[in-house]
């Protein structure tokens, strides 16, 4: 498809950056420099998406799908939950929301969702313009909450959705699951062909899972990083530049992304920078980000010598990558895709957890218990007494959305974080 | 017999006590097993334990199945059935096995959401043997025969169930809406030896022309609770004209001809059964069935008695409801918590509504 504006758009958007510098923040380390060209890809994707409409087929894909299997069709792939990201970030959470709430949809629900539905009704977005999906394609393996979310925009729009349906692990997966995730492809390549206009192919398909698998082990290879102290980077800004992996996997510019990502934090560490000045504490996240207090917060524990090194969520793109083998592209994908943290058993979650706490070398763990996510949330409760008893981490658990603040309570907030940040200074 | 008193004694006679969460399980396979599942929605508790485990924001089913473990109140049970339903009840069948230890065996049974494809019932009829073979480790050998024999008995209860629903979707069922529920909430724990008689007295006893007169109106959600509803809408003059409870209609088997294989048999009715949020049922597919059950009903209107934070109910709700309204059925939502009863507000909608639909 022809680029038609995004150079001029990358332009633009320098110029006004290069006029507006942001003042430098003593408790951080200098900025990545990579963060230039991570906005020029984002731009890019939701600039081009403006215009892809009749040139490409378009699917709305839900984070966790196995998107390898659309890029053989060569659809333009749009991800409402990173757009859901976005708009949190830019605070247009409770404005989208509302739009979905006016026609009856529940506060209660999954925030991305009535984002996501808000945006279909008023067409709401920071974004400039999403384009319509000709396809919706769904995989439960992060909650079911995107199969209610995906069969209601099925209806609206009167668009077709395929499922991936991926069976909870509650305990070791299956040759059953496979079979049943292996036949699920199979179904769907007759329906993708005739939505896309296109054939599948075998070569191509092997590609794109090289691809796809490559670009999320180089974010694993990121995300360790973090192991070295200081940490060149924060989880704050993990947050921001997994953006790639979500959207744009098996894709060559993820790929091309994360190496030069992973070049500049490995210069970082031979040298001894760190993302925040003076790292006294590594912590631990779990949860997905509240998007809204990113900066606010990251200065927040930066402040304190408090640094961010793990996540649960931003790790989520690549544990299970290594599964992935395009020697055997379906019965890998399946495993990759169905053994996720939010589609494992709760054994699996702590055991991950702990690991995670020793690689890293963690002093303290923030729980996110998110009123939209059951999937991440239910047992967080439970995770904490077990890592509290089992290695005498100290945790502290927030309650929160991730982009509505309506519910948000910043001072019942900032006086359970000062009284953790007292437990540890201890 | 309380619900208690007849789990003690089905014990005391050689039978097994599984204690069965929500909502959709192949309960043939566990009476053919000699096990007796005692299903649980919304025991009468008061909450004090499960809050330490469970945020404010989880659905009451989840915290009070939850409660009823945490409270000892499970003891007699053999062990848990955990159907996949929804990411809550998912989360906690995980919790229980893992977290906590439960001392009990936990058996897990995730059933294949919609749309539908070839994939999607080979999976569920190999799905139903894995459980067979779970099961036979505590229980011991299922015989294929007696396993027919239970389907025919499963078949038969239906047909009782359909034949109540359909004299009261008549007006000729001489009861209330909440001695309605009564009886058909009993299925939830009788075995079926005991259940088809009790179903057949009740029925030859209260046909007859008791609710004719009364406005008709449906049901929707989980299940009715709190049970206040129920009453309000009898001292309404309101009839309950059917539901698309999850407890209700949503799990009325559709038989199955074929019994040479009863494993193909529980397929073809699982899938032949009506749509439902918990399966990820389309939109289109759940309002053509409230459309059937108005037509066939007469119904003036729909309640959606729904579960406060039940998420595979509450995103179907909006849709659901613009459906009905293109059709002139008029709706009304409740956003409700178990066991709590009715708030002033919520008696004073319902009012409102039947006065509307009048
Ligand atoms: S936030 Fe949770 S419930 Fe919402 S889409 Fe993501 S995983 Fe699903
Ligand atoms: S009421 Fe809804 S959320 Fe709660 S267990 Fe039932 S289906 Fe799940």
């Amino acid at each position: 498809m022809k680029d038609l504006g995004a150079p001029a758009l990358f332009r633009l958007q320098h110029m006004q950056k290069k006029r507006r510098p942001r003042k430098p923040n003593l408790h951080l380390g200098p900025p990545l420099k990579c963060a230039d060209r991570l906005r020029e890809i984002m731009t890019r994707h939701y600039y081009l998406s403006r215009f892809v409409k009749g040139a490409k087929p378009v699917a709305w894909v839900t984070s966790g799908a196995p998107v390898e299997l659309l890029r053989v069709f060569d659809f333009y792939t749009v991800y409402p939950e990173n757009h859901g990201a976005l708009c949190g970030a830019q605070k247009l959470g409770p404005e989208i929301c509302a739009k979905a709430e006016d026609r009856g949809y529940h506060p209660d629900l999954c925030s991305y969702a009535r984002i996501d539905i808000g945006h279909a009704f008023s067409g709401k977005t920071p974004a400039g313009r999403l384009p319509r999906p000709d396809l919706l394609f769904c995989c439960n393996n992060i909650c079911q909450t995107v199969l209610y979310w995906y069969k209601e925009l099925s209806h609206y729009w009167d668009v077709p959705l395929i499922v991936f349906d991926t069976p909870f692990n509650f305990k070791d997966i299956q040759e059953s699951d496979i079979r049943y995730m292996v036949s699920q492809f199979e179904e769907m390549i007759p329906r993708l062909e005739k939505i896309s206009g296109r054939k599948f192919s075998d070569k191509r398909f092997e590609k794109i899972i090289g691809l796809g698998s490559e670009a999320s082990l180089t974010w694993g290879k990121v995300l360790a990083t973090m192991k070295h102290s200081p940490a060149p980077m924060t989880i704050f800004d993990a947050f921001v530049h997994m953006a790639p992996v979500v959207s744009l996997r098996g894709l060559p510019v993820s790929l091309d992304y994360y190496r030069i990502l992973l070049e500049e934090l490995e210069d970082r560490v031979e040298n001894g920078i760190g993302a925040i000045a003076n790292e006294k504490k590594r912590l631990m996240w779990d949860n997905i980000a509240v998007w809204f207090k990113l900066r606010d917060w990251s200065l927040l524990f930066a402040e304190r010598g408090f640094n961010f090194v793990a996540a649960t969520y931003t790790n989520a793109w690549a544990e299970t990558i290594h599964y992935l083998d395009p020697e055997s592209p379906f019965e890998s994908m399946a495993r990759a895709y169905s053994l996720v943290i939010l589609n494992n058993n709760m054994d699996h979650r702590l055991k991950l957890m702990e690991g995670m706490i020793r690689d890293y070398r963690i002093d303290g763990l923030v729980i996110l218990s998110l009123r939209s996510c059951k999937p991440y949330s239910v047992g967080q409760y439970d995770i904490r007494r077990l890592l509290g008893e089992r290695l005498g981490v100290k945790t502290l658990v927030i309650e929160a959305d991730m982009t509505d603040f309506r519910t948000f309570s910043e001072e019942q907030i900032r006086t359970r974080l000062e009284a953790f940040f007292e437990q540890l200074e201890e | 017999m309380t619900r208690k008193g007849y789990l003690v004694k089905q014990k005391e006679m050689g039978r097994h006590l599984l204690g069965v969460f929500p909502a959709q399980y192949p309960k043939e396979i566990l009476w053919a097993m000699n096990i007796v599942p005692a299903e649980i929605w919304d025991p009468p508790l008061e909450m004090t334990l499960a809050n330490a485990h469970l945020q404010p924001t989880i659905c009451s089913v989840v915290k009070l199945g939850l409660e009823l473990i945490l409270q000892g109140k499970c003891d007699i049970l053999d062990g848990f059935l955990f159907p996949h339903t929804c990411d809550s009840i998912q989360n906690l069948a995980s919790v229980i096995n893992d977290y906590m230890k439960a001392e009990k065996p936990c058996y897990f049974f995730y059933h294949p959401k919609a749309p539908y494809d070839t994939a999607s019932r080979d999976f569920y009829h190999n799905h139903l043997k894995e459980l067979v073979s779970s099961l036979e480790k505590q229980f011991g050998p299922l015989d294929p025969d007696t396993l027919k024999q239970r389907i025919h008995q499963s078949q038969k209860v239906s047909a009782l169930l359909t034949g109540l629903y359909d004299l009261r979707a008549e007006g000729e069922l001489n009861i209330t809406n909440e001695e309605f529920y009564r009886v058909v909430r009993h299925g939830e724990y009788l075995f079926p030896d005991d259940f088809i008689p009790e179903l057949e007295v009740f029925l030859s006893r209260n046909k007859g022309q008791g609710m004719k007169g009364q406005a008709p109106v449906l049901l929707s959600g989980v299940l009715p609770n709190p049970p206040e509803i129920l009453t309000l809408l009898d001292d309404l003059g309101v009839r309950v004209a059917h539901d698309d409870f999850l407890i209700g209609s949503r799990r009325l088997l559709v038989p199955a001809n074929n019994l040479d294989d009863p494993f193909e048999n529980l397929t073809e009715s699982y899938f032949a059964m009506p749509p439902c949020s918990t399966k990820g049922s389309s939109i289109g597919e759940r309002a053509e069935y409230l459309f059937r059950l108005v037509d066939a009903t007469g119904a003036k209107g729909v309640i959606f008695n729904v579960v406060k934070f039940c998420e595979p109910e509450w995103f179907d709700i909006p849709n659901l409801k613009e459906e009905l309204k293109k059709r002139g059925i008029s709706t009304l939502s409740l956003d409700t918590d178990l066991n709590q009863g009715l708030s002033g507000q919520m008696v004073t909608r319902v009012e409102a509504f039947v006065e509307m639909i009048g």
